[in-house]
């Protein structure tokens, strides 16, 4: 696309939607907006733009014949107000504000794409974790970067041991589903409602786990993957150590990871190498395609939950 | 558990430090930390079994006298799964569950190899010298139940328990206790009987020459299970739960009659009035009573007196697990997917009272959806009116009435389809009563 359009005002004309970059751990979703706002700035910058306005000026003794000399206008000139694209051009915001410990998927919205993200708070799309903890160390924010609390020994513990321990949770979770589904259980609306799969919870406050599983297990580390709604990176980290405190022992989060957020997967996200002009508007004509497929989906809003997760 | 010990280890942990402070800087005893730090173990459960209790408690029947709530009308109960402490000083191998009073098999060294506790009306818990003190026949705890074994190492093999009769079949043959007023113990009636306190134990050490290798308990009769897959009752027949063409009540074991002729049977179910038995092929048999249509074969018999084969269940597939209610069955097929007929309860909404086809439960409700699609139902169980499934996985699933907070989920209103039983242990085995539930359970960790 940049190599056909090489006109500026078009470009920015088509510069409205969203698109997935891939946000670091420790690094501030704020911040990777500032990086892409100033990267998107150089690329505008380096576009053809139209050529500068004339200036007309008739010069020379008022007394005499007057010259008139057409140049330039300074009005357009960058040398003297600057550079045309600045950074407030660009209007951007995160739809997922993801945590300044967690990496992964981070779905941004420019310029007219901004109003999609409020559809998107509306649909609360379930979102896909992952998340690392380790065994035998509690720790004051239930992360790696908090002070050690306690100690314990973790050389009993057994992959069954922690997958009896997830899907009773997970069970556990289940049931809550119905009770903050907001309806009376013994209606039939409750019966048919759940019938057709999981509910998303009346209040969107509440945090919720559809599945919760461990992937690995080399002691004393875990993954656990996690399919959620309306969890904050606290809540997940809580969720690690309960895990450790389940398992007689104590654990901590040092890994969080969002690989899905509803329909956006973190494999077609943008690494930092490729945050340019170019790779953000073939990625915005992914996105956009991908939510034409499933409109629909987005358009109703109903309590049963259309799980978008990937096999 | 080991939150206590938590606390009391950091406490103690607390303690040390402060002594060792005193003697060096008392003034500044906060500022000052360890240098390093203790590394606490915590305890892994040192058995792999525990009992998880709930229901009514009014008659004793769930064996601990503590943590109940009561109802509106002043009736004990304890609504959530409640760890009981008897188990936790006994190995428990099997349970059972009767019309308000459970039985437990216990691994023991010496004859006590089995405990009850709940009603005792007409013995079905033996006598105890103890009892002699009782005002009302009602068992609080787990006693042991005497009965007169040859051996030391004899083990209990199966358990089953009716309205007021109790089957335990061990390695030297089946002992029976309790009331004998249809025959159900398998002696001979005696008119006006009395059953309290009463010290009669029968023995039926072998069916016409084959090894009983089950049993089971309706209402009023018993099923036993042979060897060679042969299925032999006695007791109450006015419903023809005894399947043997007639309506009259017999004490003698005879074989069933009927469409089991040549079958191997691998399991029977039985509660209440109303028999389903299980082939090895996948073929489910009925007799009894068909009053709600739980036998939709014979439509117009309501007392079906002889093994009739459920034809439509070719359509299911392979049946692997059977349960038979008050007033519904429940089956389960290979794939996993229950079905139930009949009425009442039977988790298919609040409008569905009255099923006369084998309807499918949806898989969904017992935790199968696109995230986990390998969940699936192993075992099902049931009592007179709550149902009750388990996942491979070891959680149980619950519906049905809810009497007295028989179905575990922390009230008493009915529950229409099936809902999680918060247990924190693994369930391996579930017994229902009339009004109370009680389960093997293996801890996490």
């Amino acid at each position: 696309m940049g190599k056909l359009i090489k006109d500026a005002h078009s470009v920015w004309n088509t510069l409205n939607g969203i698109f997935l970059v891939f946000k670091p751990a420790g690094i501030h979703y704020l911040g990777t907006l500032n990086t892409l706002n100033l990267n998107l700035q150089r690329d505008f910058n380096k576009l053809e733009v139209r050529p500068p306005m004339k200036y007309v000026s008739i010069e020379g003794p008022t007394n005499k014949e007057m010259r008139v000399v057409v140049r330039d206008s300074y009005a357009d000139n960058p040398l003297v107000v600057g550079p045309r694209f600045r950074e407030k051009n660009f209007r951007m915001v995160t739809v997922n504000n993801l945590d300044i410990d967690t990496s992964g998927v981070l779905v941004v919205a420019i310029n007219y794409g901004t109003r999609l993200r409020y559809v998107f708070k509306e649909f609360r799309p379930t979102v896909l974790y992952k998340v690392k903890g380790i065994l035998g160390q509690m720790r004051r924010n239930n992360f790696m970067d908090g002070a050690i609390v306690e100690k314990s020994t973790w050389k009993h513990i057994r992959r069954e041991h922690i997958d009896r321990v997830c899907a009773s949770m997970q069970a556990s979770h289940q049931k809550m589903m119905f009770q903050l589904s907001g309806l009376d259980i013994q209606s039939q609306e409750a019966y048919e409602l759940a019938v057709k799969g999981p509910i998303r919870p009346n209040d969107p406050n509440i945090p919720l786990l559809y599945s919760i599983k461990c992937i690995n297990f080399t002691p004393p580390e875990f993954t656990l993957e996690i399919v959620c709604i309306n969890t904050s990176s606290e809540y997940l980290k809580s969720v690690t150590a309960e895990i450790g405190i389940k398992l007689h022992s104590t654990a901590h989060c040092n890994y969080l990871h969002c690989s899905q957020y509803g329909l956006f997967h973190v494999k077609d996200s943008l690494l930092s190498k490729h945050w340019n002009l170019s790779n953000i508007l073939n990625n915005m004509n992914m996105c956009q395609n991908l939510i034409s497929k499933h409109s629909s989906i987005l358009s109703e809003k109903q309590p049963n939950l259309a799980m978008q997760i990937a096999t | 558990m080991f939150n206590v010990v938590r606390n009391l280890a950091t406490n103690v942990n607390k303690r040390n430090a402060k002594e060792y402070l005193k003697k060096s800087k008392p003034k500044f005893s906060k500022n000052v930390r360890l240098k390093t730090m203790p590394i606490f173990k915590y305890p892994v459960s040192k058995g792999d079994c525990r009992v998880y209790v709930w229901g009514l408690q009014e008659h004793g029947a769930l064996g601990t006298i503590k943590k109940v709530s009561f109802g509106e009308e002043g009736v004990a109960f304890i609504g959530t799964p409640h760890r009981l402490s008897f188990a936790e000083y006994h190995k428990i191998l099997d349970i059972t569950c009767g019309y308000g009073f459970t039985v437990y098999a216990v691994q023991s060294k010496d004859n006590k190899i089995l405990y009850g506790s709940g009603i005792n009306s007409d013995s079905q818990l033996g006598y105890h010298p103890l009892d002699e003190k009782l005002k009302i026949p009602i068992i609080k705890e787990p006693r042991p139940i005497y009965i007169p074994l040859k051996e030391k190492t004899t083990k209990v093999l199966g358990l089953a328990a009716g309205r007021a009769h109790l089957l335990i079949l061990t390695d030297e043959g089946l002992f029976t206790l309790g009331n004998n007023g249809y025959g159900q113990c398998g002696r001979p009636i005696i008119g006006n009987e009395n059953y309290v306190k009463s010290k009669v134990v029968h023995c039926i050490p072998n069916v016409e020459g084959a090894k009983i290798t089950a049993v089971t308990a309706g209402q009023d009769h018993s099923i036993l299970l042979t060897e060679n897959g042969e299925v032999y009752t006695f007791g109450w027949g006015a419903d023809g739960q005894t399947g043997l063409a007639h309506y009259h009540n017999q004490y003698k074991p005879e074989l069933v009659k009927g469409d089991l002729v040549g079958q191997k049977i691998v399991k029977v179910s039985c509660t209440a009035d109303c028999v389903l038995a299980l082939s090895d092929n996948g073929k489910v048999f009925a007799w009894g009573n068909s009053e709600y249509g739980q036998i939709p074969t014979c439509k117009d018999n309501q007392q079906v007196n002889v093994a009739t084969e459920l034809k439509i269940y070719e359509k299911l597939g392979h049946i692997v697990d059977i349960a038979a209610g008050g007033s519904f069955c429940m089956v389960l097929n290979s794939s996993g997917i229950v079905y139930v007929w009949g009425f009442g309860i039977l988790g298919l909404g609040p409008e569905a009272q009255r099923v006369t086809e084998p309807t499918s439960i949806p898989s969904i409700l017992f935790g199968t959806n696109i995230s986990d699609p390998n969940t699936s139902v192993a075992k099902i169980f049931c009592g007179i009116s709550h149902l009750g499934a388990l996942t491979a996985d070891g959680q149980l699933y619950m519906w049905g009435r809810n009497k007295f907070g028989a179905l575990g989920l922390g009230h008493r209103k009915d529950q229409f389809f099936p809902l999680k039983v918060s247990v924190g242990a693994k369930i391996k085995k579930v017994a229902c009563g009339v009004d109370h539930t009680v389960s093997i359970c293996k801890p996490f960790i």
